[in-house]
């Protein structure tokens, strides 16, 4: 004989509920928590070299990098002398709540103002998995090609902030800035759409004040 | 490319569905899954057929229901728009769009034996 249950919950409960646990947690502390996903070679390390450098002195950062090999990434936070844990995922193209958890007991970062998660460099899987983040931040890179936010449209809907990187091969590459920002503002007309260039310092200053507001406002 | 964590995740709570009502042996999973889940239905399904071998959900079948995103006008409402293409601005009033539903990722129904008999 066979019944069938009823059930209605989601796939990802146990995620859910780690990273339910995350967010009580960065709420409590006070800490503003963003989760960068990009591809691979867009430069969520490179933005954040230049982020936490310029925050550096006002505010206590802290940089949490998954990757599947390697602690390069975690090297070259900790060479501006600033505080950053490896996760080294083992092939796994994601990061998750669990691993967060995990990664900070072993980090001991002390207080935070600003904790910068640096995802797996993947623009799919990331996006299903909250890590107790206030939000996430998706980077396009120049030289990716200018038709990516509706091939990967999951995570332009979800992040509500949007970095175009290396703006300063705008002469050089084929990629039509207007169309991207179109195409994000058609997913997500509140996303918040930067253009930015860590090597140059273009657009630096307003994302990095849009890091500061939100900040402000988890503490108000 | 995470389809194989997503079905080890779905064998661990149907498994605790299975025991909690004191079934012997799941038949049919039927999940949802959406269009912005990031999660490609074929795949899910081959990873479904992997994670179960030698377990009690072995040879079930896994049924994907399939959700699209809504485009929504705050005015007009619902557009009308197939899979994997976008209107830029409300066919109607010219207004931005929001971008409703389509992330679902859910377990809906298990369909299990009682007393190891297939009915």
């Amino acid at each position: 004989m066979s019944q069938t249950a009823d059930v209605r919950m989601q796939i990802l409960e146990a995620n859910r509920k780690a990273a339910e646990a995350l967010r009580r947690r960065f709420s409590q502390e006070k800490t503003l928590v963003v989760n960068l996903i990009s591809s691979p070679g867009a430069g969520k390390t490179t933005l954040l070299e230049a982020t936490v450098a310029r925050l550096a002195g006002k505010l206590r950062t802290a940089v949490l990098v998954g990757d599947i090999a390697t602690e390069r990434d975690a090297d070259r936070i900790r060479r501006l002398g600033l505080p950053a844990y490896q996760i080294l995922t083992g092939g796994a193209c994601h990061l998750d709540a669990r691993q967060v958890e995990g990664a900070l007991a072993r980090a001991g970062f002390g207080a935070l103002d600003m904790l910068f998660i640096e995802n797996v460099g993947n623009l799919i899987c990331p996006t299903s998995y909250d890590l107790g983040e206030d939000f996430k931040v998706v980077l396009l890179s120049l030289t990716e090609g200018d038709d990516k936010p509706f091939k990967y449209p999951a995570i332009f809907t979800k992040a509500s902030v949007a970095v175009l990187t290396k703006v300063d091969l705008q002469n050089i590459v084929d990629f039509d800035v207007e169309a991207v920002e179109t195409q994000i503002r058609t997913l997500n007309p509140q996303a918040q759409v930067f253009r930015v260039s860590a090597k140059t310092g273009e657009g630096m200053e307003a994302w990095c004040r849009t890091l500061e507001l939100a900040l402000a406002a988890k503490r108000a | 490319m995470h389809e194989a964590s997503l079905a080890l995740e779905l064998l661990k709570i149907t498994q605790g569905v299975l025991a909690e009502h004191g079934g012997s042996r799941i038949l049919r999973v039927k999940v949802a899954v959406g269009e912005l889940s990031a999660v490609e239905p074929e795949l899910l399904r081959y990873a479904w057929e992997a994670v179960t071998l030698e377990s009690p959900a072995q040879g079930s079948v896994l049924e994907v229901e399939f959700f699209p995103a809504r485009q929504v006008c705050p005015t007009c409402g619902p557009v009308q728009r197939s899979p994997g293409s976008w209107l830029p601005l409300c066919v109607s009033c010219g207004a931005p769009l929001r971008v409703e539903g389509g992330d679902e990722l859910d377990l809906l129904e298990v369909e299990f034996d009682v007393n190891g008999e297939k009915s």
